[in-house]
């Protein structure tokens, strides 16, 4: 495994395009061990930029690495590489075992069978093992692909969109996977469309829009980032109206409505500003605060900002 | 590379496609047996001709090999399974290898019996014609397999590209404009029959044996370079 801390791959300052049509532009981060979540649109570049991690596409400028060596026609560093890309990418005649046993006599595991038992075990697919991956469902397939990405025990994980087609049981089996593989010290890239999720496992985003980074860290630091775009901030209190007409004035409040259930909706440039004026300015009018509560924390919201910005 | 050859084997040896394989390698067969039994004189220039040049070595050989030598590459690249072997950590000719191995494995047994049978009846069990014929297909075989198998990387029309190139370079332009017959694997292929059985066919002017021999190998290891060439360079679907 790598040295704590330092950047396992690196994505130094990569272009891709196809003819006219650019990909993907001018993107440099690091990525070091934990959990990574890849995200933006469809189209923004993420599937592309995953490729070129993996080596399996050519940037058309700047160098991608990992563990200090190049990653493009490298064939010596993806033994230490699992890529489980967006594609259903199985034999249909073979079964799960077979599958996952040619993937580990290709990646040169020194036992084979014993390797591909334990891969199978972990994402708990025993029972159907001996079946035709054909008759699998998705999730099933996304499974067992997901066995032959672990097979060789890799360092680095490189998985597109690995959550499709599982069921909310799998997804968490999944989540529970993910992290016991990065709390091993691996480093997991994982892209999916799925924000919830990504939130919930990925200590470091990277966000691609437009073949651009947008925003790269911890998604609340990211919307910290974006501090001069207003928060939207819900409150619940005993007398709305009246607190409605007293927020009004603070110099921290860019619009105040009231919501048909008497919330009132806060969109404020000055969230810091607002969390000391609004308790003190409730103080003075004798009100109680029931709840506040920040409307645009996902990173669906983020996200979204993003996107429309 | 065994887990890659017997992957590439089971992949090409679907029942429809093995079916039409042993349907196109019969027509030279049946051709033959119908020829021989409406005719008891001795007829090497025709069928040479007709039979071993036209049928066997310019289009059935090489239409089974196309069939099978593209598919080895373009089934993977289709179905975007390539990376599955790209991404294991070989070297490249370690993948190009065993599909060509595989393609030829596949491939060869039609070839072989179609024309280890046809030549058998037509010369009425010569021994020395029979093992020209089938050697010299084999060594068609190799060098086709190997042309299509870098065609299956390049485009992901390689079928319809390769049929082209049979039916347009090997059917028609090396039969009628001289030079391009030095560019014809066809040529070759036949020109080696030529040499390993004098006695029987009367040896290409051109071309000798030992001539033939490097230039088969020349070609179908020149084509599984630029195939492993191209398997670093491209872009895996």
């Amino acid at each position: 495994m790598s040295a704590t801390g330092a950047p396992v791959i690196r994505v130094d300052h990569v272009s891709r395009w196809f003819g006219s049509v650019v990909a993907v532009s001018d993107v440099t981060f690091d990525i070091r061990p934990g959990i990574t979540g890849l995200l933006g649109p469809n189209g923004a570049g993420k599937t592309t930029l995953l490729r070129m991690m993996t080596g399996l596409a050519a940037v058309s400028d700047g160098a991608v690495t990992m563990f200090g060596e190049p990653v493009r026609d490298n064939p010596p560093l993806y033994g230490r590489i699992g890529v489980m890309s967006e594609h259903e990418t199985v034999y249909p005649f073979m079964t799960g075992r077979q599958f996952v046993g040619m993937m580990a006599k290709l990646r040169g595991v020194r036992d084979p069978g014993a390797a591909t038992e334990r891969a199978i075990g972990r994402v708990e697919l025993e029972s159907a093992a001996d079946l035709a991956m054909g008759t699998y469902s998705r999730g099933m397939r996304q499974r067992m692909r997901l066995a032959a990405t672990l097979v060789h025990d890799p360092e680095v994980l490189i998985l597109d969109e690995p959550l499709n087609g599982a069921d909310p049981r799998q997804r968490v089996h999944f989540q529970e996977l993910l992290r016991r593989l990065a709390g091993e010290g691996r480093t997991i890239v994982l892209s999916s469309h799925i924000l919830e999720e990504v939130e919930q496992l990925a200590e470091t985003v990277l966000l691609i829009i437009n073949g651009k980074l947008a925003a790269s860290g911890g998604f609340r630091a990211i919307r910290a980032a974006l501090d001069k775009r207003p928060y939207h901030v819900r409150i619940v209190a005993d007398a709305p109206r009246a607190l409605a007409a007293a927020i009004v004035g603070l110099p921290s409040v860019d619009a105040v409505s009231l919501d048909p259930d008497g919330a009132i909706v806060v969109l404020s440039s000055k969230v810091r500003d607002l969390q000391v004026e609004l308790p003190r300015l409730a103080q003075e009018a004798s009100i109680s605060l029931r709840r506040i509560e920040p409307l645009d924390d996902s990173l669906e919201s983020v996200f979204g900002y993003l996107v429309e910005g | 590379m065994d887990a890659i050859y017997f992957l590439t084997l089971r992949q090409l040896t679907g029942r429809w496609r093995v079916s039409i394989m042993a349907l196109l390698a019969a027509l030279p067969v049946l051709f033959t047996m119908l020829v021989v039994r409406s005719s008891s004189t001795p007829w090497v220039t025709e069928f040479e001709t007709i039979v071993l040049g036209t049928m066997l070595a310019g289009s059935v050989a090489p239409l089974i090999v196309v069939a099978i030598a593209c598919a080895a590459f373009a089934n993977e690249v289709e179905d975007r399974t390539l990376a599955n072997l790209t991404l294991a950590p070989i070297p490249r000719w370690r993948i190009v290898v065993p599909k060509f191995a595989a393609a030829v494995t596949v491939a060869a047994p039609f070839i072989a019996a179609s024309a280890l049978l046809t030549s058998w009846l037509a010369f009425n069990h010569d021994v020395a014609a029979t093992v020209a014929v089938t050697l010299s297909s084999l060594a068609g075989v190799l060098m086709y397999s190997s042309a299509f198998l870098w065609l299956g990387l390049v485009t992901r029309q390689s079928i319809g590209v390769g049929l082209a190139y049979v039916v347009l370079w090997e059917g028609f332009f090396s039969g009628f404009v001289s030079g391009v017959r030095f560019l014809s694997i066809r040529h070759y292929a036949i020109a080696l029959m030529h040499g390993l059985d004098p006695r029987r066919f009367v040896e290409d002017p051109h071309v000798g044996l030992g001539a033939t021999l490097v230039i088969a190998g020349l070609v179908s290891g020149g084509f599984l370079l630029i195939s492993t060439r191209r398997l670093r360079r491209m872009d895996v679907p």
